[in-house]
């Protein structure tokens, strides 16, 4: 009897094995997976990579004497449905434009996650007898930026007459001249997604 | 002797041609017949020292084609340089229609490259 329950049970086991999915890591560069109404990491790559082909395309980050464009990450607003970090995108901008060797981000000053709080900190040792105030940081050395990066994500969700849901999205982004205010380049990117009206896009 | 020249010229022209569609590979051979690589141009952008390129290509079907491509750059030395351009994006060609692929190095050290284009 007992036999033939521990037997069963092994074989129930097995089975319930058998049937679980295998889980696969992602080829992120060739991701043939099925496309999601939400937003996931290819719709940031594309909207990221056209971006920065049409920054670098425009001339905008392009200082007449070869000298690299300082560049402080202003507010980048998520105005969809979803939890989004929006360093997703600008990340990958970032990288991207520091790569071209057009383009250095600044991380003294700027909005949220971009700045980095040591720039400060590692300045509040001055008069600190415990550092060797040789190695602390003088006035004046922090670099202000020279242009600005800002923008918005919006979504959209429509509901189509045969009931299909119809969600798009927009990536905005303006690079701004911090000297005149003046905005040297604009990008829209828009990405559109269509599916079950059941789906859920937040 | 004119003929000569003429003939020398010619095969110049046609040489330069294939050459510049060496920088381009199809990676699915189902679609090689669909489509055609017409010219891939390249220049150095003025006010940056960036290589841009522009591939000319053309549906020779009688559909709409959903392709992807990617394009890896490297240095002088064959080395590759990386950037979001290597990954796969989509290409919608209309059919019997024109289309072109336009890309800018993702730095100045990026002077070859390959295009992928595949369904």
């Amino acid at each position: 009897m007992r036999l033939k329950l521990v037997l069963s049970l092994a074989t129930a086991a097995l089975l319930f094995v058998g049937c679980a999915d295998k889980t696969e890591r992602i080829d992120v560069h060739n991701d043939q997976g099925g496309q999601v109404m939400a937003l996931d990491y290819r719709d940031f790559n594309e909207a990221a990579a056209k971006s920065v082909q049409s920054m670098l395309q425009s001339g905008a980050v392009n200082k007449r004497n070869g000298d690299r464009v300082i560049l402080a990450i202003s507010r980048i607003k998520n105005d969809t449905m979803q939890h989004i970090d929006t360093d997703q995108l600008i990340k990958k901008i970032r990288v991207d434009l520091l790569r071209s060797g057009k383009v250095v981000v600044t991380t003294a000053i700027g909005s949220g996650d971009t700045v980095d709080a040591m720039n400060k900190k590692a300045r509040d040792l001055r008069n600190d007898d415990e550092f060797n105030q040789g190695t602390v940081q003088k006035k004046g050395q922090l670099i202000a930026p020279d242009m600005s990066l800002s923008g918005k994500i919006i979504q959209r969700n429509i509901t189509m007459d045969d009931g299909k849901q119809q969600v798009e999205y927009y990536f905005q982004l303006t690079l701004t001249e911090i000297k005149t205010g003046l905005a040297w380049w604009e990008g829209e990117e828009i990405i559109g997604k269509r599916g079950s009206g059941k789906s859920v896009a937040w | 002797m004119k003929k000569f020249i003429f003939a020398s010229a010619l095969a110049l022209l046609m040489m330069s041609g294939c050459a510049d569609k060496m920088d381009v590979k199809v990676v699915d051979n189902s679609i090689s017949g669909d489509i055609d690589v017409l010219s891939v141009n390249e220049r150095i952008q003025a006010s940056s020292g960036l290589k841009e390129i522009q591939l000319h290509g053309e549906n020779d079907t009688d559909e709409y084609i959903k392709l992807r491509y990617r394009i890896e750059w490297k240095d002088k030395d064959g080395f590759s340089v990386e950037s979001l351009q290597s990954s796969w994006r989509e290409l919608p060609v209309y059919k019997n229609a024109e289309f072109n692929i336009r890309a800018i190095a993702p730095s100045k050290e990026a002077v070859k490259y390959m295009i992928y284009i595949n369904k």
